[in-house]
């Protein structure tokens, strides 16, 4: 029983950690109708800066988010401004496609002719004391993780359901030309939603860099379960996203135990492919938003 | 028109004629890829040009589905993973390679069908993530069956040196076999292209519902062409493990590896069927050098290299290399032929008689949601009649013609279609109704930008000639006929409207259909050009073809139908003969309302 109980809070840890993964690739699927493959190279680059931040100033690596964040949200921006905003009108899936996975491949081995193969280990200050719980023990920055999502979760509604901008966004992504047309400008929209989704991954990076080893392909790594995630969440809606990765994270967790480590990822990506096959908009999707598949 | 089929037979090419220098500029290439390594004799320079012509074929085998269909896989490592252990584990059971091949090309087409059948409901990115999930599950289980692969300690190909074992002391052989795969992989992609299965990718890529309903099954064509490209990628896979001589499941179901054949079809030119091996003869000596000269040392700089090309490539030329050298080498679209209007067929002697029954509807329901959109709607339509079917926007007529050509399925009702043998069918889907003979026109024109005119109506044409020299014949004439003459060779896409509207009769005419639908050919169109089109049509209907005719150009509601039927509500609320019609009272209070209604009477 308290082997199960430990499976299961392991398997919320770590769908805490795909949420705050997914939650800025949510945002800009479901505004900016972009699949963003380079989301995971935005963690990988995080990752690296909170290492070299807190290597640097020996500081707690928590502070590198004064730095982190405010450089994601303009690497947000600048890839919305200038590689994606160009490629919105030609509306060729495979354009948009190849231009994200070619700054995906750019980014990682940039990393790779930067700081080599070799893995960086950003120091985890006391991250890693293990907490316990009732019968089951988790890493404190395990906890802070979760929490934080859920922060971010909850913060991002109130932003898009309670202020001027966030009612702006939402009127974009429902319909652009309606928006346009009541004098909102949509690619300052654009860009601005493109910084946040990567802001959120930089919040992501800075929590994560302490309890994982930074390398070139950390992003990789996580950011195929975080797709896995948006599409069981629904493509787009924040909520669903955070409650698709607590699920998956339990799945990956409970398969683990289960079935055996190495096939974890077969059980997620078993999932996935199944949700995304019989069910295209996602568990917690609405049933009507059917865009990405064909009629 | 008999001057329009001697030049059509002055050019018998199924392949739209193809400028004598870009032929030779294809044999220089391809001769220079032995030619280089033979004259240099380096064992590097041989390592590089195999390494090409693996990446060469690779990459074409991929543009069958991803460039043709449109399709853009991101896991073709699955099948060259599997051709290659596929090859390394029977040659290790002592079978040969070229044995194994075919047998790996074997499996990866089972794989490529089971996996593809239910992920083409997908479009764009969530394709793509889809094949990506599938590599990563692969990869997983190539890692965890390691008594059958060797998990992550990879495989050893057995030392046996020979021709049988695809295994060589000598630098020339693998070479040529390479060269030989990316010969044969090039011939199959071209001849994929221009033959009627090519037409239908590319068809179904541009619009799918338009090529249902010129008789394509979609879902099939573009399964073979799966099955096509993973064999292709198996067999290239099979040789290049034997090749490598060691083979692991982190560099066989490789993601960079997939997006390497995908990123060299697009810098070369997607959907060409050249333009991938374009794209790999000028990248992949990028890589090998940087590996050859820099080492470990340039780790990640040809990777950098590969993704800011990618992005300037998408940004500046999304066309490719092809893209730019057809801008300079291809004369300018349009044959220069005077754009003179072309007459209509001239009007038939005498109108046949109307027939019997060729299709019946019953009962047709339909709803959307709360809103029902069809309350039983039946008809019936006769051989060489005009039927009109008219009602104020919103009353259900482009529903009413989804179900009667299969595009949507009624709650409840029938539709029965004659056959050619006189049996009566229920067609279900598009394709089952194009198969009988109905065709159908688009409100909302739908042409397949990216082609030529000329072959959007070849496209319907295929439906009745498999051949493309007859298929292109037949386009050409039906085009002309409708008077799209001097645009045949142009793009599609730089039509008028009225180029449109006449282009998708063309496509449908180009079927020979016995019963046509079409969806307001007229909206939109100019007095001159709906004088013509009800000529056209007439002459249609006296060539014996039956026609249903939604249209609210009330000039050729009149002159045109034998009968018609007025939908309000999803309802039939009046039939008969056009000069009633018009005067029945409830038409005009559902078209102008109650009071006008009262006004008049």
């Amino acid at each position: 029983m308290d082997i199960l109980l430990q499976v299961l809070a392991n398997g919320l840890m770590l769908g805490g950690l795909f949420a705050i993964v997914s939650v800025g690739l949510t945002l800009i699927f479901g505004i900016v109708k972009v699949v963003n493959f380079a989301h995971g190279e935005f963690l990988m680059i995080g990752m690296y800066g909170t290492y070299l931040v807190t290597k640097a100033l020996g500081l707690h690596p928590f502070v590198a988010v004064i730095v982190v964040v405010p450089v994601l949200f303009i690497l947000g921006a600048l890839t919305q401004r200038l590689l994606i905003q160009p490629l919105m009108a030609s509306g060729d899936d495979h354009i948009q496609i190849f231009a994200t996975v070619g700054l995906s491949t750019a980014l990682i081995n940039l990393a790779l002719l930067v700081f080599g193969a070799d893995i960086a280990n950003t120091p985890p200050n006391g991250l890693r004391m293990p907490i316990e719980i009732g019968p089951v023990r988790v890493l404190l920055g395990q906890v802070v993780i979760l929490a934080a999502a859920v922060v971010l979760v909850v913060g991002l509604h109130l932003f898009l359901s309670r202020t001027q901008t966030g009612r702006a966004i939402r009127a974009v992504a429902q319909n652009r030309a309606a928006a346009e047309l009541m004098g909102i400008n949509v690619r300052q929209i654009y860009a601005l939603t493109f910084g946040i989704g990567a802001a959120c991954v930089g919040v992501a990076s800075v929590l994560i860099a302490p309890l994982y080893p930074t390398s070139p392909n950390s992003g990789t790594y996580f950011v195929l379960t975080a797709f896995v995630v948006v599409v069981l969440g629904g493509l787009g809606s924040i909520g669903g996203a955070f409650a698709g990765a607590l699920l998956i994270g339990l799945i990956d967790s409970v398969a683990g135990f289960y079935i055996g480590s190495d096939m974890r990822e077969v059980a997620v990506f078993g999932v996935f492919l199944l949700i995304l096959i019989l069910r295209p908009s996602g568990l917690f999707g609405a049933r009507l938003q059917l865009a990405h598949v064909s009629p | 028109m008999t001057t329009a089929i001697k030049t059509t037979t002055l050019m018998p090419a199924a392949a739209p004629a193809r400028p004598r220098r870009e032929t030779i500029a294809l044999a220089l290439l391809l001769a220079a890829l032995l030619a280089v390594p033979v004259l240099l004799d380096n064992a590097f320079v041989y390592h590089v040009f195999v390494t090409i012509c693996v990446f060469a074929a690779l990459s074409t085998a991929w543009n069958i589905v991803g460039g043709f269909t449109g399709q853009l896989s991101l896991g073709h490592g699955i099948f060259y993973g599997i051709g290659a252990y596929a090859g390394v584990i029977l040659a290790s059971l002592g079978i040969t390679p070229w044995l194994g091949m075919f047998v790996g090309a074997g499996v990866a087409v089972v794989v490529a069908v089971a996996i593809s059948y239910p992920c083409f409901r997908l479009r764009g990115p969530f394709f793509s993530l889809a094949t990506i999930a599938f590599l990563e599950v692969f990869r997983v289980l190539a890692l965890h069956f390691r008594d059958l692969t060797g998990g992550a300690t990879g495989l050893m190909i057995p030392l046996k040196i020979g021709v049988e074992w695809m295994v060589f002391r000598e630098k020339l052989p693998p070479l040529a076999i390479a060269f030989g795969m990316l010969l044969c992989t090039l011939l199959v992609a071209w001849a994929v292209r221009w033959r009627r299965l090519g037409y239908y990718l590319v068809a179904t890529r541009e619009r799918a519902s338009a090529a249902q309903a010129a008789g394509v099954d979609t879902v099939r064509v573009r399964l073979i062409a799966v099955a096509l490209s993973g064999a292709l990628t198996a067999m290239v896979g099979t040789f290049h493990a034997m090749y490598l001589t060691f083979i692991e499941p982190a560099a066989m179901f490789s993601l960079t590896l997939s997006i390497q054949i995908a990123m060299f079809a697009l810098i070369g030119g997607i959907g060409t069927v050249f333009g991938p091996l374009l794209g790999a003869v000028l990248l992949v000596p990028v890589t090998e050098l940087a590996r050859g000269w820099l080492g470990a040392k340039a780790l990640g700089l040809h990777g950098l290299v590969y993704g800011l090309v990618l992005m300037l490539v998408v940004l500046f030329m999304p066309n490719g290399l092809m893209g730019l050298v057809s801008r300079f080498v291809r004369p300018k679209a349009g044959r220069g032929v005077q754009a003179a209007a072309v007459p209509a067929a001239p009007a038939a002697a005498a109108r046949p008689p109307i027939g019997d029954e060729i299709m019946r509807v019953e009962g047709l329901q339909k709803h959307f949601g709360g809103l029902h959109v069809t309350n039983d709607v039946g008809f019936t339509l006769r051989e060489g009649e005009i039927l009109g079917l008219i009602g104020p926007n919103g009353a259900g007529k482009t529903t009413v013609f989804n179900m009667v050509s299969g595009f949507l399925k009624p709650d409840s009702g029938t539709v029965s279609v004659r056959g050619p043998d006189g049996t009566w069918r229920q067609p279900v889907s598009p394709a089952d109704f194009a198969g009988l003979g109905v065709g159908r026109t688009f409100q909302i024109v739908q042409p397949f930008a990216a082609m030529t005119v000329e072959e959007n109506i070849m496209v319907g044409a295929f439906h009745r000639h498999a051949d493309p020299r007859e298929a292109r014949e037949v386009a050409r004439e039906t085009g002309i006929r409708m008077g799209l003459g001097p645009w045949l060779d142009a793009e599609a896409r730089g039509l008028t409207i009225g180029g449109f509207k006449r282009l998708e009769v063309a496509r449908v005419m180009a079927m020979r259909p016995r019963v046509l639908l079409l969806d307001e050919v007229m909206a939109g169109i100019n007095q001159t050009d709906v004088r013509r089109a009800i000529d056209l049509m007439l002459s249609i209907r006296d060539s014996g073809v039956s026609i249903i005719a939604i249209e609210h150009v009330m000039q050729a509601v009149m002159s045109l139908s034998d009968r018609v039927i007025v939908l309000n509500s999803g309802r039939i609320i009046a039939q008969g003969r056009p000069q009633d019609v018009v005067r029945d009272p409830t038409v005009i209070e559902a078209y102008l309302g109650k009071e006008f209604a009262h006004a008049h009477a």
